[in-house]
Protein backbone atom coordinates (compact mmCIF):
# COMPACT_ATOMS: atom_id res chain seq x y z
CA UNK A 1 0.00 0.00 0.00
CA UNK A 2 1.22 3.58 -1.12
CA UNK A 3 2.95 4.96 2.27
CA UNK A 4 1.11 7.97 2.06
CA UNK A 5 -1.83 6.29 3.43
CA UNK A 6 -0.42 6.77 6.87
CA UNK A 7 -0.68 10.08 7.34
CA UNK A 8 -3.86 12.13 8.05
CA UNK A 9 -5.25 14.12 5.41
CA UNK A 10 -3.90 17.48 6.35
CA UNK A 11 0.09 15.80 5.98
CA UNK A 12 -0.37 14.27 2.78
CA UNK A 13 1.02 17.49 0.93
CA UNK A 14 3.70 16.96 3.40
CA UNK A 15 4.89 13.48 2.46
CA UNK A 16 5.53 13.70 -1.30
CA UNK A 17 7.21 16.41 -2.83
CA UNK A 18 5.17 18.75 -4.95
CA UNK A 19 3.78 17.09 -8.29
CA UNK A 20 5.43 13.69 -7.31
CA UNK A 21 2.95 10.83 -8.99
CA UNK A 22 1.61 9.12 -6.13
CA UNK A 23 0.46 11.42 -3.66
CA UNK A 24 -2.30 10.80 -1.86
CA UNK A 25 -4.82 8.26 -3.09
CA UNK A 26 -2.75 4.92 -3.45
CA UNK A 27 -4.19 3.07 -6.11
CA UNK A 28 -4.45 4.52 -9.50
CA UNK A 29 -1.32 3.88 -11.95
CA UNK A 30 0.37 6.34 -13.39
CA UNK A 31 -1.09 5.78 -17.57
CA UNK A 32 -4.57 4.98 -16.09
CA UNK A 33 -6.81 6.54 -18.47
CA UNK A 34 -9.62 9.04 -17.45
CA UNK A 35 -12.14 6.60 -18.33
CA UNK A 36 -12.35 4.67 -14.98
CA UNK A 37 -13.10 7.66 -12.96
CA UNK A 38 -15.04 10.44 -13.03
CA UNK A 39 -13.88 11.70 -9.60
CA UNK A 40 -11.01 10.63 -8.02
CA UNK A 41 -12.37 7.46 -6.21
CA UNK A 42 -9.82 4.60 -6.15
CA UNK A 43 -10.48 1.73 -7.54
CA UNK A 44 -12.01 -0.80 -4.82
CA UNK A 45 -10.08 -3.81 -4.90
CA UNK A 46 -10.91 -4.25 -1.17
CA UNK A 47 -10.10 -7.09 0.10
CA UNK A 48 -6.75 -6.41 1.91
CA UNK A 49 -8.07 -3.03 3.15
CA UNK A 50 -8.69 -2.33 6.81
CA UNK A 51 -11.47 0.37 8.26
CA UNK A 52 -8.91 3.02 9.20
CA UNK A 53 -7.75 2.99 5.23
CA UNK A 54 -11.01 3.13 4.30
CA UNK A 55 -11.53 6.13 6.29
CA UNK A 56 -8.49 7.72 5.47
CA UNK A 57 -9.39 6.98 1.76
CA UNK A 58 -12.80 8.43 2.32
CA UNK A 59 -11.31 11.72 3.65
CA UNK A 60 -9.19 11.95 0.80
CA UNK A 61 -12.05 11.52 -1.62
CA UNK A 62 -14.17 14.52 0.56
CA UNK A 63 -10.93 17.10 0.06
CA UNK A 64 -10.47 16.17 -3.44
CA UNK A 65 -13.82 16.89 -4.68
CA UNK A 66 -13.60 19.94 -2.39
CA UNK A 67 -10.80 20.90 -4.05
CA UNK A 68 -12.24 19.90 -7.77
CA UNK A 69 -15.19 22.18 -7.44
CA UNK A 70 -12.76 25.47 -6.22
CA UNK A 71 -10.74 24.28 -9.17
CA UNK A 72 -13.68 24.32 -11.73
CA UNK A 73 -14.45 27.98 -12.19
CA UNK A 74 -10.49 28.54 -12.81
CA UNK A 75 -10.10 25.61 -15.25
CA UNK A 76 -13.17 26.03 -17.32
CA UNK A 77 -11.22 28.66 -20.12
CA UNK A 78 -8.20 25.60 -20.09
CA UNK A 79 -10.68 22.68 -20.41
CA UNK A 80 -12.34 24.19 -23.54
CA UNK A 81 -9.22 25.19 -25.47
CA UNK A 82 -7.89 21.51 -24.23
CA UNK A 83 -10.98 19.75 -24.92
CA UNK A 84 -10.50 21.30 -29.19
CA UNK A 85 -7.05 20.58 -29.01
CA UNK A 86 -7.62 16.78 -27.62
CA UNK A 87 -9.68 16.40 -30.73
CA UNK A 88 -7.06 16.90 -32.94
CA UNK A 89 -4.05 15.62 -30.94
CA UNK A 90 -3.45 12.49 -29.11
CA UNK A 91 -1.86 13.69 -26.00
CA UNK A 92 -2.15 16.19 -23.93
CA UNK A 93 1.06 18.29 -22.65
CA UNK A 94 -0.25 20.49 -19.87
CA UNK A 95 -0.84 19.04 -16.02
CA UNK A 96 -4.05 17.62 -16.02
CA UNK A 97 -6.09 16.96 -13.06
CA UNK A 98 -8.71 14.08 -12.57
CA UNK A 99 -11.21 17.52 -11.77
CA UNK A 100 -10.28 18.39 -15.63
CA UNK A 101 -10.25 14.89 -16.81
CA UNK A 102 -13.81 14.54 -15.87
CA UNK A 103 -14.91 18.07 -17.47
CA UNK A 104 -13.24 16.59 -20.34
CA UNK A 105 -14.87 13.05 -20.27
CA UNK A 106 -18.51 14.98 -20.48
CA UNK A 107 -17.45 17.12 -23.13
CA UNK A 108 -16.57 14.11 -25.12
CA UNK A 109 -19.55 11.65 -24.22
CA UNK A 110 -17.20 8.66 -24.06
CA UNK A 111 -18.83 5.11 -24.11
CA UNK A 112 -16.48 3.48 -21.73
CA UNK A 113 -17.96 3.04 -18.40
CA UNK A 114 -15.97 2.70 -15.07
CA UNK A 115 -15.22 -1.00 -13.93
CA UNK A 116 -15.03 -0.97 -10.18
CA UNK A 117 -12.18 -3.36 -9.52
CA UNK A 118 -10.29 -2.84 -13.25
CA UNK A 119 -7.54 -1.31 -14.49
CA UNK A 120 -7.86 -1.40 -18.46
CA UNK A 121 -4.40 -1.45 -19.88
CA UNK A 122 -5.66 0.60 -23.09
CA UNK A 123 -7.70 3.09 -23.38
CA UNK A 124 -10.62 3.19 -25.31
CA UNK A 125 -9.24 4.02 -29.13
CA UNK A 126 -11.70 7.15 -29.54
CA UNK A 127 -10.34 8.75 -26.17
CA UNK A 128 -7.14 10.75 -26.53
CA UNK A 129 -4.46 9.53 -24.03
CA UNK A 130 -4.28 11.55 -21.29
CA UNK A 131 -1.44 11.23 -18.71
CA UNK A 132 -3.21 12.01 -15.72
CA UNK A 133 -0.95 12.53 -12.57
CA UNK A 134 -3.18 10.34 -9.98
CA UNK A 135 -4.79 11.86 -7.49
CA UNK A 136 -2.78 15.15 -7.64
CA UNK A 137 -5.51 17.49 -7.45
CA UNK A 138 -5.35 20.71 -9.68
CA UNK A 139 -4.96 22.32 -6.50
CA UNK A 140 -2.21 20.84 -4.81
CA UNK A 141 -1.45 21.17 -0.90
CA UNK A 142 0.01 24.11 -0.04
CA UNK A 143 3.24 22.85 1.27
CA UNK A 144 3.02 25.07 4.06
CA UNK A 145 2.36 24.03 8.00
CA UNK A 146 1.50 26.70 9.86
CA UNK A 147 3.37 26.44 13.46
CA UNK A 148 1.67 26.71 16.29
CA UNK A 149 2.76 30.02 18.51
CA UNK A 150 0.10 29.49 22.44
CA UNK A 151 -1.96 26.67 23.54
CA UNK A 152 -4.41 27.85 26.43
CA UNK A 153 -5.06 24.96 28.38
CA UNK A 154 -7.10 24.72 32.07
CA UNK A 155 -6.81 22.04 34.68
CA UNK A 156 -8.88 21.35 37.74
CA UNK A 157 -6.15 20.17 40.95
CA UNK A 158 -8.71 19.45 42.81
CA UNK A 159 -8.58 21.32 45.84
CA UNK A 160 -8.51 25.01 47.25
CA UNK A 161 -5.65 26.76 47.95
CA UNK A 162 -4.34 29.28 49.66
CA UNK A 163 -3.39 31.81 47.31
CA UNK A 164 -0.90 33.85 49.93
CA UNK A 165 0.77 30.58 50.67
CA UNK A 166 1.44 29.84 46.91
CA UNK A 167 2.57 33.71 46.28
CA UNK A 168 4.98 33.81 49.46
CA UNK A 169 6.42 29.97 49.36
CA UNK A 170 6.94 29.50 45.83
CA UNK A 171 9.42 31.12 43.72
CA UNK A 172 8.28 32.94 40.55
CA UNK A 173 5.06 33.65 41.55
CA UNK A 174 2.81 37.35 41.62
CA UNK A 175 -0.07 37.75 43.55
CA UNK A 176 -1.70 40.96 44.17
CA UNK A 177 -5.59 40.28 45.21
CA UNK A 178 -6.58 43.96 44.49
CA UNK A 179 -5.79 43.78 41.12
CA UNK A 180 -6.34 40.04 40.34
CA UNK A 181 -7.73 37.41 42.08
CA UNK A 182 -5.19 34.95 41.31
CA UNK A 183 -1.52 33.72 41.55
CA UNK A 184 0.14 34.02 38.21
CA UNK A 185 3.42 31.61 38.03
CA UNK A 186 6.23 31.16 35.48
CA UNK A 187 8.49 28.43 34.54
CA UNK A 188 11.18 28.61 32.51
CA UNK A 189 10.50 24.81 31.11
CA UNK A 190 8.59 24.66 28.76
CA UNK A 191 8.59 28.82 29.02
CA UNK A 192 4.60 29.15 30.00
CA UNK A 193 2.52 31.07 32.90
CA UNK A 194 -0.15 29.88 34.61
CA UNK A 195 -3.06 31.32 36.77
CA UNK A 196 -3.68 29.84 39.48
CA UNK A 197 -7.47 30.66 41.47
CA UNK A 198 -8.36 29.21 45.01
CA UNK A 199 -10.81 27.39 43.75
CA UNK A 200 -7.68 24.84 42.71
CA UNK A 201 -8.59 25.48 38.62
CA UNK A 202 -5.51 26.57 36.48
CA UNK A 203 -5.29 28.09 33.30
CA UNK A 204 -1.82 27.22 31.39
CA UNK A 205 -0.77 29.78 28.70
CA UNK A 206 2.35 29.92 26.39
CA UNK A 207 3.06 26.47 25.61
CA UNK A 208 4.17 25.45 21.70
CA UNK A 209 2.38 21.89 21.84
CA UNK A 210 -0.30 20.12 23.33
CA UNK A 211 2.17 18.06 25.09
CA UNK A 212 4.12 21.04 26.25
CA UNK A 213 1.27 22.18 27.69
CA UNK A 214 0.10 19.10 29.59
CA UNK A 215 3.89 19.02 30.81
CA UNK A 216 3.71 22.34 32.13
CA UNK A 217 0.33 21.94 33.85
CA UNK A 218 1.76 19.11 35.53
CA UNK A 219 4.86 21.20 36.81
CA UNK A 220 2.86 23.43 38.09
CA UNK A 221 0.59 21.05 39.98
CA UNK A 222 3.49 19.44 41.23
CA UNK A 223 4.80 23.06 42.75
CA UNK A 224 1.15 23.31 44.39
CA UNK A 225 1.57 19.73 45.92
CA UNK A 226 5.49 20.34 47.25
CA UNK A 227 3.54 23.59 49.06
CA UNK A 228 1.62 20.94 51.01
CA UNK A 229 -1.96 21.07 49.22
CA UNK A 230 -3.79 17.87 48.32
CA UNK A 231 -3.29 18.64 44.54
CA UNK A 232 -4.65 16.46 41.66
CA UNK A 233 -4.93 16.85 37.63
CA UNK A 234 -8.43 16.59 36.81
CA UNK A 235 -10.18 17.21 33.66
CA UNK A 236 -6.84 18.59 32.15
CA UNK A 237 -8.64 20.24 28.43
CA UNK A 238 -6.75 22.21 25.72
CA UNK A 239 -9.01 25.15 25.40
CA UNK A 240 -7.42 27.43 22.55
CA UNK A 241 -4.52 26.80 20.28
CA UNK A 242 -2.91 29.43 18.00
CA UNK A 243 -0.74 28.70 14.75
CA UNK A 244 0.66 31.58 12.47
CA UNK A 245 1.99 30.93 8.59
CA UNK A 246 3.61 32.81 5.90
CA UNK A 247 1.78 31.95 2.27
CA UNK A 248 4.84 34.19 0.94
CA UNK A 249 2.93 36.64 -1.33
CA UNK A 250 1.24 39.47 -0.46
CA UNK A 251 -2.80 39.48 -0.88
CA UNK A 252 -5.38 42.22 -2.00
CA UNK A 253 -7.46 41.89 1.59
CA UNK A 254 -10.13 44.39 -0.19
CA UNK A 255 -10.77 41.61 -2.82
CA UNK A 256 -11.08 38.98 -0.47
CA UNK A 257 -13.57 40.93 1.72
CA UNK A 258 -15.74 41.79 -1.21
CA UNK A 259 -15.80 38.49 -2.35
CA UNK A 260 -16.49 36.74 0.91
CA UNK A 261 -18.06 39.47 2.78
CA UNK A 262 -20.51 37.27 4.77
CA UNK A 263 -17.18 35.91 6.30
CA UNK A 264 -14.88 38.84 6.37
CA UNK A 265 -14.68 41.95 8.27
CA UNK A 266 -12.12 44.16 7.28
CA UNK A 267 -11.16 47.73 8.49
CA UNK A 268 -8.05 49.06 8.04
CA UNK A 269 -8.23 52.00 10.43
CA UNK A 270 -9.25 50.10 13.36
CA UNK A 271 -7.09 46.80 12.38
CA UNK A 272 -4.96 46.04 9.35
CA UNK A 273 -5.74 42.77 9.38
CA UNK A 274 -8.66 40.99 7.62
CA UNK A 275 -10.89 38.56 10.29
CA UNK A 276 -11.69 35.54 8.22
CA UNK A 277 -14.49 33.76 10.34
CA UNK A 278 -14.28 29.95 8.74
CA UNK A 279 -17.30 28.03 9.44
CA UNK A 280 -15.78 25.06 8.73
CA UNK A 281 -13.99 24.11 11.07
CA UNK A 282 -14.74 27.02 13.34
CA UNK A 283 -11.67 29.03 13.19
CA UNK A 284 -10.57 32.53 12.80
CA UNK A 285 -8.07 33.94 10.63
CA UNK A 286 -6.23 36.80 10.91
CA UNK A 287 -4.63 37.89 6.87
CA UNK A 288 -2.14 40.70 6.90
CA UNK A 289 -1.52 42.43 3.29
CA UNK A 290 2.43 40.58 3.70
CA UNK A 291 0.80 37.12 3.68
CA UNK A 292 1.07 36.23 7.17
CA UNK A 293 -2.05 34.74 8.75
CA UNK A 294 -2.92 34.00 11.98
CA UNK A 295 -5.05 31.53 13.01
CA UNK A 296 -7.07 30.95 16.21
CA UNK A 297 -10.07 29.21 17.98
CA UNK A 298 -8.93 25.63 17.43
CA UNK A 299 -9.23 22.86 19.96
CA UNK A 300 -6.94 20.27 18.26
CA UNK A 301 -4.17 20.58 15.74
CA UNK A 302 -6.44 19.68 12.65
CA UNK A 303 -8.64 22.25 12.61
CA UNK A 304 -5.41 24.79 11.90
CA UNK A 305 -4.08 22.85 9.52
CA UNK A 306 -7.42 22.44 7.68
CA UNK A 307 -8.87 25.79 7.95
CA UNK A 308 -5.24 26.94 6.52
CA UNK A 309 -5.37 24.08 3.50
CA UNK A 310 -9.21 25.68 3.38
CA UNK A 311 -7.34 29.33 3.18
CA UNK A 312 -4.69 28.86 0.67
CA UNK A 313 -6.15 28.54 -2.71
CA UNK A 314 -8.67 31.52 -1.67
CA UNK A 315 -5.55 33.55 -1.07
CA UNK A 316 -4.13 32.36 -3.84
CA UNK A 317 -6.68 33.60 -5.84
CA UNK A 318 -6.17 37.18 -4.43
CA UNK A 319 -2.44 37.34 -4.77
CA UNK A 320 -0.91 40.94 -5.12
CA UNK A 321 0.44 41.00 -9.01
CA UNK A 322 1.91 44.25 -8.56
CA UNK B 1 -7.76 49.65 35.38
CA UNK B 2 -6.71 45.87 35.91
CA UNK B 3 -4.11 44.80 33.27
CA UNK B 4 -2.07 42.40 35.27
CA UNK B 5 -4.68 40.04 33.48
CA UNK B 6 -2.46 40.70 30.54
CA UNK B 7 0.50 39.65 31.93
CA UNK B 8 -0.12 36.06 31.10
CA UNK B 9 -0.88 36.47 27.21
CA UNK B 10 1.48 36.30 24.62
CA UNK B 11 2.74 40.30 25.34
CA UNK B 12 2.96 39.54 28.56
CA UNK B 13 4.76 36.57 28.08
CA UNK B 14 7.65 38.00 26.06
CA UNK B 15 7.78 40.88 28.45
CA UNK B 16 9.16 38.55 30.86
CA UNK B 17 11.38 37.18 27.90
CA UNK B 18 13.06 40.34 27.91
CA UNK B 19 13.00 41.00 31.21
CA UNK B 20 14.76 37.78 31.73
CA UNK B 21 17.37 38.39 28.73
CA UNK B 22 17.62 42.28 29.89
CA UNK B 23 19.15 41.00 33.31
CA UNK B 24 20.76 38.62 30.87
CA UNK B 25 20.06 35.19 33.03
CA UNK B 26 21.28 36.23 35.84
CA UNK B 27 17.24 36.94 37.44
CA UNK B 28 16.95 33.23 39.55
CA UNK B 29 13.94 34.64 41.31
CA UNK B 30 10.89 36.96 41.42
CA UNK B 31 7.99 37.47 43.88
CA UNK B 32 5.52 39.88 44.38
CA UNK B 33 3.15 39.90 47.41
CA UNK B 34 1.71 42.65 49.50
CA UNK B 35 2.66 45.16 46.67
CA UNK B 36 6.24 43.56 47.50
CA UNK B 37 8.50 42.80 44.91
CA UNK B 38 11.38 40.50 45.92
CA UNK B 39 14.14 39.65 43.37
CA UNK B 40 17.21 37.20 43.65
CA UNK B 41 19.97 37.80 41.36
CA UNK B 42 23.11 35.38 40.65
CA UNK B 43 26.63 36.75 39.52
CA UNK B 44 25.83 40.56 39.68
CA UNK B 45 27.93 43.42 38.99
CA UNK B 46 27.16 47.18 40.53
CA UNK B 47 28.95 49.12 38.75
CA UNK B 48 29.78 53.02 39.93
CA UNK B 49 32.29 55.35 38.08
CA UNK B 50 35.03 54.59 40.66
CA UNK B 51 34.18 51.02 41.40
CA UNK B 52 32.99 47.52 40.57
CA UNK B 53 31.43 45.30 43.15
CA UNK B 54 31.13 41.70 42.00
CA UNK B 55 28.53 39.56 43.89
CA UNK B 56 27.40 36.10 43.20
CA UNK B 57 23.94 36.41 45.28
CA UNK B 58 21.62 39.47 45.40
CA UNK B 59 17.90 39.91 47.19
CA UNK B 60 16.23 42.85 46.22
CA UNK B 61 13.59 43.39 48.17
CA UNK B 62 11.44 46.71 46.84
CA UNK B 63 8.48 48.75 48.22
CA UNK B 64 6.01 50.62 46.18
CA UNK B 65 6.29 54.17 47.67
CA UNK B 66 4.98 57.25 46.86
CA UNK B 67 8.43 58.81 47.52
CA UNK B 68 11.11 55.94 46.42
CA UNK B 69 11.24 52.36 46.12
CA UNK B 70 13.46 51.08 49.48
CA UNK B 71 16.55 48.28 47.80
CA UNK B 72 18.28 46.28 50.60
CA UNK B 73 20.88 44.29 49.42
CA UNK B 74 22.58 40.60 51.04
Amino acid sequence: MDQNNSLPPYAQGLASPQGAMTPGIPIFSPMMPYGTGLTPQPIQNTSSLSILEEQQRQQQQQQQQQQQQQQQQQQQQQQQQQATAQQATSQQATQVASGQASQLFHSQTLTTAPLPGATPLYPSPLTPMTPITPATPASESSGIVPQLQNIVSTVNLGCKLDLKTIALRARNAEYNPKRFAAVIMRIREPRTTALIFSSGKMVCTGAKSEEQSRLAARKYARVVQKLGFPAKFLDFKIQNMVGSCDVKFPIRLEGLVLTHQQFSSYEPELFPGLIYRMIKPRIVLLIFVSGKVVLTGAKVRAEIYEAFENIYPILKGFRKTT
Amino acid sequence: MTYQLYRNTTLGNNLQESLDELIQGSLNMYRFCDNVWTFVLNDVEFREVTELIKMDKVKIVACDGKNTGSNTTE
